[in-house]
């Protein structure tokens, strides 16, 4: 079939005057294997460094030589680099995650490979994560509880470490069903008051007593939360360090053991998909570094969807309008090629614009209309999720107007004539003919759109993206959809923990993880557009004669 | 059964009905207003930005408003920060105020001024304050405070308020005080007064600071005195203390000018410069900030002189900065703005605003009064002028964006303090009376180093790959090559830049060598490679298939690669050998070598990471435009040359390349555009310094990174934030010319091809 074809090529066959040339094509060559291997080796790096940061590695035990001292200390190789002293000689340098931030000031120790007396695996060691100070690495030395202590060697206590953790779970669920959602209505219900008695809504002795009866209600959640915080102090963990020292550790304060040293490949890996979990469905911590991601991606989401909500309908009908009504002259040509321009404009410019039409424009008439009791603190006056949707929807306007379009040129003008001859009318033509076969094309561009919507992140700097946006775009607590609220967004999350964390490299595994959910997304999206596109091109391979 | 009839359909079956119609004709208009609508509010996104950047280029405005009576003839004329309630005092004990509304008088009493023989009157337009020499050698001063007056929470009139400050005597000398100037930079101040009795005359300055206990608030003490008579020749004519309380500039009737520093606890004179060869000076007052002064002549010429160094070593000293056009030779007036370096100068009845450092005239215009006195407002909303005979008007200044201009923002300004003019960014900075420096240049040329070392690296990658996928890839190869490529779209830029600024720069900091060989390496063992392949027998190649060679060669590659990065250090440890000024050690460090042979920095993020890094955003752009400009040049031109027996090569080189030569060119300017508007791989790898070297291994400040930067904390409506508009604009034209030749060049050559 077609290796015979190949085979006859023969291009090789090259001697004498006809080899001119041909390093040259080697050297095309060799371009093209550096693009193919800096694709593939960015994606393998994100790869590898986004899913090792979920992998629990061995904790080991070290000595370092310390001046004349030995020192012991538990935690595992991050990085081995080599710097050079000050006479040039280069010296091995390895960085060292020791953990225990709150004992030992810093979480990574840096020191000279040759210093690290000896390397070993202890059994029963625990990387502890905790809410507060990082995690924690040391040996198990009891659990205190009210009913008394338990010893790390006594056989109740794994059973009773792991119902501490199950109920800190249930408890912490709890609080934050009545810190979320109720105590979140009750202040909003407080606010609300406020704004009905200035504008004059309520009497000030109503608004008092409607304010008196939620503040009430409140102090009640309170109470209740503080009751469960109470009963979380209950417990504590005590576990020793490597260097002998021991510290207790309130139930409240733990969040999940795992021993690496005992646990086989499947154990590992069990505790990969765990903390996998976690980083997706969980509030981030302490400055972002620790914890989960999962008001980013939701941010990232919500701003997306809203974004191809408003750039799917103005995008295919000025796409329709420019291949279907318009004239077909100099005019459209020239409006046809600026959108084509428009897709080359920096996105900074579009956020500039973002920026000072819809927040300071837009926004802030709608506050003087709609919202004037809250004056001076604006609502819709200030960045938010609804202008940067919107602003990405200019964006990726070209981009879903030339797919469109593509689409619409595409379909077979023997198609259309038959729709016409049959007696169906323009717009008829245009719904139940041209339009369901063009598709597939708009949606290919629709997600190619939201593909370049999600991984943009300079416009969004201007327009509402925040590093902790506490309160989700959309909740429990009526209106329910707050478009006017600030959100978090991955790809900012990536620039804000590695360029503005107060400390970088604790918060490089976070960063790749973040990345790496990033890159999935965008692949994916394109992934699902160039898979639409090929079945695109059979659908008009049959269909056209 | 066959009917006679012939079949004569219902003609209403070929009418079609009329809700069909209308509905068709409903969705044709809608479709066509909602398209142009769609297309107008696009354009409407660069109207928008055009009218945020508009009043940036618009000259001041002045409108005269209200005209005043007061009776006075005012030798100080002072106003409150909103213009609405001027002062006039012409020595005695009385301050005179006239609502500019009403057009009312009031007077308030200075209290102890009754029986006091006043010689000698200034004003610090900056505190509000009189500052009064008197006939038996004392000097004092008192202060005109105004506060707003609410009622019903909305802003009603002004209140003044006269709060005099104690007496201090001047030691040396006899006689009347007849100059007096006064310094105040809040807790130091210095007073520098001139006394003449008989024909001799003594110059004093006496230094005052607010000592207090613990108990009590502060009260203004006398800390040192220091006569200067001696440092200063001929008759003074004016003397001048800036609001830092330790510049003194005196000036005397030959045109000299003595610059004397109040500096610990002595005065001693510095510098005395002679501004217009010889001629007496009419006017000469400090700017905003006090570092500069303005200087007239008495025939109009006007010059700014500043303080600076002229190497970095040196003492900082006066220098004429900037030379302005003549005002003329009438008597002069003079006012200077509270918030930046807008000053107005009149002569006679033309009156001129000006702004130091543009150096542009921001409006020009005649009086109908002779002005005796001048004053703008703190807020620099309106001035006034008074005549000798009391009368005063108001004009009303609209000038929101002074500093603005395009020779502020595309030419060389000589900023207060440098020793010459330079395209400087630096828009805010940590004290009030700073000078917002605004030039974009640093910027665009960031954006353009950025981008060109983008472009160094990626184009040829770009380009070579292109060749061979389109040349020489066999189809079902090129099936899977191609999206492989692709696929570097979708990594996002933010991804990039945090790649670029903690894995990769950290990397290369210290293997620069190593890069170095890198480059070298493997572009030549590609060339090796193919140079030995063709010289390989026949039967041997023709094992293999066609196209594979980039596969072939990523082998030989990975060893170049592998070859020149260990090879670095040894190359580093032969020519980057860096030795140490004070001892002579020799240490073999490219980071230390380069600044000591080239003199520029070395910096952590460099172009060079950037270079690579943008590589990743812009190859791909690049890749898929010229290779389906190279794919669609027509099969049977390519068959004709192999049939007239030209190799592979020859059919590229000398059929494909100059038929798709305007498609290459046109991605090469869509990638240009990428790279220029690339934001966060900016922001994260360049260190955002604003600098104007082309040093491989320094960082940048890009026009784009810059409004990511800077925007968010830019008050709306400022001169700053207007100018970040520009800058936004500047990047938009960039883009748009480039993709516009982008796109004539494609669909010039998409005919091309059609008509072979």
């Amino acid at each position: 079939m077609s290796k015979p074809a190949k085979k006859s090529q023969k291009p090789f066959a090259t001697t004498g005057r006809s080899r001119k040339g041909e390093p040259l094509v080697w050297l095309t060559a060799g371009g093209l294997a550096i693009g193919v291997i800096m694709a593939l080796g960015l994606l393998l790096l994100i790869l590898v460094k986004g899913t090792a940061s979920f992998w629990p590695k061995r904790i080991e035990l070290f000595e370092l030589q310390r001046g004349d001292q030995v020192e012991k200390m538990a935690g595992y190789i991050t990085e081995i680099q080599t710097r050079k002293d000050p006479t040039g000689k280069e010296i091995d340098e390895v960085q060292i995650f020791r953990a225990n931030k709150d004992l030992n000031g810093e979480a990574f120790l840096y020191v000279d490979a040759k210093d690290i007396v000896s390397r070993s695996t202890p059994k029963n060691i625990l990387l502890i994560e905790r809410l507060t100070y990082g995690p924690a690495i040391g040996y198990p030395v009891a659990i205190t509880t009210k009913e008394g202590r338990i010893e790390s060697n006594d056989q109740k206590f794994s059973s009773s470490l792991r119902s501490t953790l199950e109920s800190n779970e249930e408890i912490r669920k709890q609080l934050l069903q009545i810190e979320r959602k109720q105590i979140g209505r009750v202040s909003a219900a407080i606010e609300q008051s406020g704004y009905d008695e200035k504008a004059k809504r309520i009497t000030p002795e109503q608004a008092t007593t409607q304010r008196a009866e939620l503040q009430k209600e409140f102090e009640k959640l309170k109470a209740k939360a503080d009751a469960l915080y109470a009963k979380m102090r209950e417990t504590s963990l005590i576990y020793r360090v490597a260097d002998d020292r021991e510290k207790s550790l309130e139930s409240g304060q733990l969040l999940a053991v795992f021993a690496s040293n005992d646990h086989g490949f499947f154990g590992r890996l069990g505790e990969t998909f765990r903390r996998a979990w976690h980083f997706l469905s969980e509030d981030p911590r302490e400055a972002n570094m620790e914890g989960g991601v999962f008001p980013a991606i939701f941010g990232t989401v919500v701003m997306t969807l809203a974004m191809s909500l408003f750039v799917t309908p103005f995008g295919v009908i000025a796409a329709i309008y420019l291949r279907e009504y318009a004239k077909q002259g100099l005019l459209v040509r020239i409006v046809r090629v600026s959108v084509n321009n428009l897709a080359g404009v920096p996105s900074i410019v579009f956020g500039v614009f973002g920026l000072a039409f819809f927040v300071y424009v837009v926004g802030a008439n709608i506050d003087q209309a709609f919202y004037s009791e809250k004056l001076p603190t604006p609502t819709f006056g200030t960045p938010g999720i609804l202008w940067a949707s919107l602003t990405l929807a200019l964006l990726t306007l070209p981009v879903v107007i030339v797919a469109t379009e593509e689409a619409l040129s595409a379909v077979p003008r023997g198609v259309r004539e038959a729709a016409l001859a049959c007696g169906a009318s323009k717009w008829q033509t245009i719904q139940r003919v041209v339009l369901p076969a063009s598709l597939p094309g708009i949606l290919t561009g629709v997600i190619l759109a939201m593909a370049r919507g999600a991984c943009e992140v300079a416009p969004l700097m201007l327009v509402g993206v925040v590093k902790l946006a506490p309160s989700l775009a959309i909740d429990g607590v009526a209106p329910f959809i707050h478009a006017e609220r600030k959100f978090m967004h991955l790809g900012f999350h990536i620039y804000d923990l590695g360029f503005q964390s107060p400390d970088a490299e604790a918060a490089k595994p976070m960063v790749y993880a973040t990345a790496l959910l990033l890159i999935l997304v965008v692949v994916i999206l394109n992934l699902t557009a160039i898979l639409i596109r090929n079945r695109l091109k059979k659908r008009f391979a049959v269909s056209s004669f | 059964m066959k009917s006679d009839k012939p079949f004569t359909p219902d003609p209403k079956r070929f009418e079609v009905s009329k809700a069909t119609l209308w509905f068709d004709r409903m969705m044709g208009w809608g479709i066509r207003f909602g398209g142009i609508a769609v297309i107008v509010a696009v354009f409407g996104i660069f109207y928008f930005i055009g009218k945020e950047v508009m009043p940036l280029f618009h000259a001041g405005e002045v409108q005269k408003s209200t005209t005043v009576q007061s009776d006075t003839k005012p030798l100080v004329l002072g106003v409150d920060e909103w213009g609405e309630l001027p002062f006039f005092y012409s020595g005695g004990s009385k301050v005179v105020f006239v609502d500019a509304k009403t057009n009312q008088r009031s007077e308030l009493e200075i209290p102890g001024f009754a029986d006091l023989k006043i010689t000698a009157i200034s004003y610090d337009v900056v505190k509000s304050r009189v500052s009064i020499g008197l006939e038996d050698g004392r000097v004092g001063s008192f202060l005109v405070n105004y506060q707003r007056a609410f009622e019903n929470g909305e802003a009603k009139g002004v209140i003044p308020e006269i709060k005099t400050e104690p007496w201090f005597e001047l030691k040396a000398g006899t006689g009347p005080v007849t100059k007096i100037a006064y310094g105040d930079s809040g807790d130091s101040r210095i007073i520098v007064a001139k006394r003449e009795f008989e024909g001799t005359r003594t110059v004093e300055v006496l230094r005052l600071g607010m000592k207090g206990g613990l108990i009590g608030g502060k009260t203004l003490k006398l800390l040192s005195e220091t006569d200067i008579t001696s440092e200063i020749d001929g008759d003074i004519t004016m003397i001048r203390a800036s609001q830092d309380g330790q510049i003194i500039l005196v000036a005397n009737d030959k045109g000299e000018v003595a610059y004397l520093l109040a500096e610990g606890s002595g005065v001693s004179k510095r510098q005395t410069f002679t501004p217009f060869a010889g001629s007496p000076l009419a006017e000469m007052d400090f700017l905003f900030g006090g570092v500069s002064a303005i200087l007239t002549a008495e025939d109009g010429t006007q010059q700014q002189w500043s303080l600076y160094r002229v190497t970095e070593d040196a003492e900082r000293m006066f220098g004429m900065t900037k030379e302005f056009p003549n005002i003329g030779p009438e008597p002069k007036t003079f006012a200077k703005s509270q918030r930046n370096r807008t000053f107005i100068t009149g002569a006679g009845r033309k009156l001129s605003i000006r702004h130091s450092t543009s150096g542009a005239t921001r409006w020009e215009g005649e009086l109908d009064i002779d002005p005796v006195a001048l004053t703008l407002d703190a807020k620099g909303q309106s001035f006034w002028v008074a005549s000798a005979n009391g009368e005063a008007q108001k004009f009303a200044v609209d000038d929101h964006h002074p500093d603005a201009g395009m020779q502020a923002f595309f030419g060389k300004v000589w900023y207060e303090g440098g020793a010459g003019p330079i395209y400087q960014w630096q828009s805010t900075g940590g004290t009030d009376d700073f000078e917002a420096k605004l030039s974009l240049m640093p910027l665009i040329f960031g954006s353009l180093k950025g981008t060109t070392y983008a472009l160094l690296f990626s184009v040829p990658v770009a380009l070579l790959a292109a060749v061979f996928s389109a040349a020489f890839l066999p189809p079902a190869v090129k099936q899977i090559v191609k999206p492989t490529m692709e696929i570097m779209t979708s990594l996002p830029s933010v991804v990039l830049g945090f790649l670029a600024g903690l894995w990769l720069a950290p990397i290369l900091e210290d293997r620069v060598p190593s890069v170095l060989m890198m480059v070298i390496f493997i572009p030549t063992t590609a060339l090796i490679v193919g140079y030995f392949w063709c010289r390989t027998p026949l039967a041997f190649r023709n094992r293999f298939a066609g196209g594979f060679e980039w596969a072939i060669v990523i082998p030989f590659l990975a060893l170049a690669a592998y070859t020149g990065w260990s090879l670095g250090p040894v190359i580093e440890k032969i020519f980057f050998v860096y030795t140490e000024p004070g001892t002579g050690k020799q240490i073999a460090d490219f980071r230390l070598w380069w600044p000591q042979a080239t003199g520029t920095s070395f910096q952590q993020r460099n172009s060079l990471v950037l270079g690579f890094i943008m590589g990743f955003a812009v190859i791909p752009v690049i890749f898929t435009i010229s290779e389906d400009a190279l794919s669609n040049v027509p099969k049977n031109l390519t068959a004709a040359a192999s049939a007239l027996g030209a190799n592979r090569w020859q059919v590229l080189w000398s059929v494909m390349l100059p038929i798709a030569s305007s498609g290459i060119f046109s991605a090469l300017m869509i990638g240009f555009g990428r790279a220029v508007g690339e934001t966060m791989v900016m922001v994260m790898a360049t260190g955002n310094t604003p600098i104007m070297e082309w040093n491989l291994f320094s960082g940048m400040r890009t026009l784009a990174a810059n409004i990511a930067v800077e925007l968010p904390e830019a008050p709306v409506g400022s001169t700053h934030y207007r100018t970040l508009f520009l800058g936004a604009v500047v990047l938009f034209a960039m883009t748009f010319v480039m993709n516009t030749i982008a796109e004539v060049l494609r669909q010039r050559l998409r005919e091309k091809n059609k008509l072979v």
